[in-house]
């Protein structure tokens, strides 16, 4: 059933804390200019590992970017969520006291892979240390999934639609299609994204049976996705949380709309079934075109998942032409993550960050350490490529076996 | 340690347990305000009463852990350690 006069679900804000920047105008310059930041592992307790690269965010101090109680009471992952939701409530020129006026027609959404786990070490080692009262009652919410969008929404006042979701790396898309769907059905704004902080010692160790996992010690042969070198892919930390608004909202506050949720779809081809994700990822696509009543041909640029497995960049290659016909092959495709590695479920977050920004730039990023494309992609490397573009496709795939597409269109849509 | 919890006591264990900084002096003037007005949750009281059992080596009322305010909260903490003693 469509309705006369559908509610669209636009961007209003951005915040980002990533590896390459704290703050949105950081990260662009960054992204822009293709600088990457992997680098080799710092994190206290993680040396002995086996993985030696990542993108850590250590341009971060908790203490100045939330509240002491927060720092006793939630995980790093939490963290970087309140600060990027700071920025982006900021950016999209929402205040407390316009919040407090409406504080149900605000709810918050976010997605998590990772979730406290740097938090619940540190009680589980007083567990067997000291014992079970040593344990503080806070690690029963801080390292949970859904604890950034309960503390977000507690720490603001939001009282609007609130969850969680847990789908893998895809997640961070996913978390911005249910944000768009309560803009739809009736809320105001959603404050959405995604933040991981999955480098401290026990969540590294979680990872080292990812067998898509990169283990080289080189930062810049680490992660070299679409190439004959490539080894798999770097974890990160950080992430990005967005605005999500009715354009009628923003238009009525007078928020200037940075761009459109136009189309998502999500599929599930399996676990490290890289081959079969050609298929899932090539109906998300179709799907999230479908949603977007956008032909393959408007799409201007794809921001890729590239995760670096060379089965799974064929498959992401051929999928892209699969669902894009004879433009897979020309549309101008970019991954810009490789300067910072992938943040799970934030990955695909700072996916759309960036490709808002490449929209409002006329600039596409580049594509950092990588050099010779091996696959049947224009894909834009060592330097960022100047481009009108309108209309975006971000592509994220999940280590379990989720699939996501979701299509963005720069700026507002024309008035009806 | 006195045999006692006091009001610095209790302002020390608001700010380890829960991250909640409260001034001695403003604590007691707060003495009969809500835990909630002063930022402290269920949980953070859970953890104060955790801290306080672990510190004296006595279990606390389970009724502790509900008090409403400071004064509700160290009345009945403080007879538990009296008669504890």
């Amino acid at each position: 059933m469509s309705e006369p006069h559908p509610r669209r679900a636009a961007v209003t804000g951005i915040g980002v804390v990533a590896p390459n920047g704290t703050s949105t105008d950081t990260f662009w310059k960054s992204t822009r200019e293709g600088i990457s930041v992997l680098d080799r592992v710092t994190r206290a307790g993680c040396a002995h590992l086996p993985l030696r690269v990542a993108g850590e965010v250590r341009d971060f101090d908790p203490q100045s970017a939330v509240e002491e109680r927060y720092l006793v009471q939630t995980d790093r992952f939490t963290h970087f969520a309140m600060a990027a939701a700071d920025q982006a409530l900021d950016d999209a020129r929402l205040g407390r006291p316009d919040t407090d006026a409406a504080p149900f027609s605000v709810g918050v959404v976010t997605a998590a892979g990772s979730g406290g786990g740097e938090f619940g070490q540190r009680e589980l080692q007083q567990l067997w240390d000291k014992g079970s009262r040593f344990v503080g009652p806070y690690q029963s919410i801080a390292w949970f999934y859904a604890a950034s969008t309960g503390q977000i929404s507690i720490r603001y006042g939001f009282k609007g639609p609130c969850g969680v979701i847990a789908s893998d790396e895809a997640g961070g898309l996913d978390a911005l299609a249910h944000a768009a769907r309560a803009v739809r059905r009736g809320t105001d704004v959603m404050v959405a994204g995604a933040t991981e902080a999955p480098l401290a010692p026990y969540s590294m160790v979680c990872q080292l049976g990812y067998e898509e996992l990169s283990t080289v010690e080189d930062p810049e042969r680490a992660y070299r996705p679409f190439t004959a070198s490539a080894c798999g892919f770097v974890p990160a930390e950080g992430g990005a949380m967005l605005v999500v608004e009715a354009e009628t909202s923003a238009r009525e506050r007078g928020a200037p709309v940075r761009a459109t949720l136009a189309g998502h779809a999500a599929t599930f081809t399996g676990a490290s079934r890289w081959t079969q994700s050609r298929e899932g990822l090539a109906e998300a696509v179709r799907g999230a075109l479908h949603e977007a009543a956008c032909a393959p041909e408007e799409i201007d640029v794809v921001f890729a998942d590239a995760l670096g497995v060379p089965e799974a960049d064929r498959a992401e290659a051929l999928a892209i032409a699969d669902a894009l016909g004879t433009h897979g092959r020309r549309v101008p495709v970019t991954a810009p993550k490789t300067a910072v590695g992938r943040g799970y479920s934030a990955a695909p977050v700072l996916d759309v960050a960036a490709a808002v920004l490449a929209m409002e730039h006329g600039l596409i990023p580049p594509t950092p350490n990588v050099f010779d494309v091996c696959h049947d992609l224009d894909l834009v490397t060592t330097r960022a490529r100047a481009a009108e573009l309108h209309t975006a496709l971000v592509l994220s795939r999940g280590l379990m076996g989720s699939n996501s597409a979701l299509v963005l269109r720069l700026g507002a849509t024309d008035a009806s | 340690m006195s045999d006692r919890i006091t009001v610095e006591e209790l302002a020390e264990l608001m700010k380890k347990a829960a991250g909640v900084t409260v001034a001695p002096e403003e604590l007691q003037q707060q003495y009969d305000s809500g835990f909630d007005a002063l930022g402290i949750d269920s949980l953070g009281l859970l953890g104060i009463v955790g801290e306080l059992e672990n510190r004296y080596g006595t279990p606390m009322p389970t009724d502790a852990e509900k008090s409403k305010t400071p004064r509700q909260f160290l009345e009945l903490v403080n007879s538990a350690l009296l008669a504890g003693a």
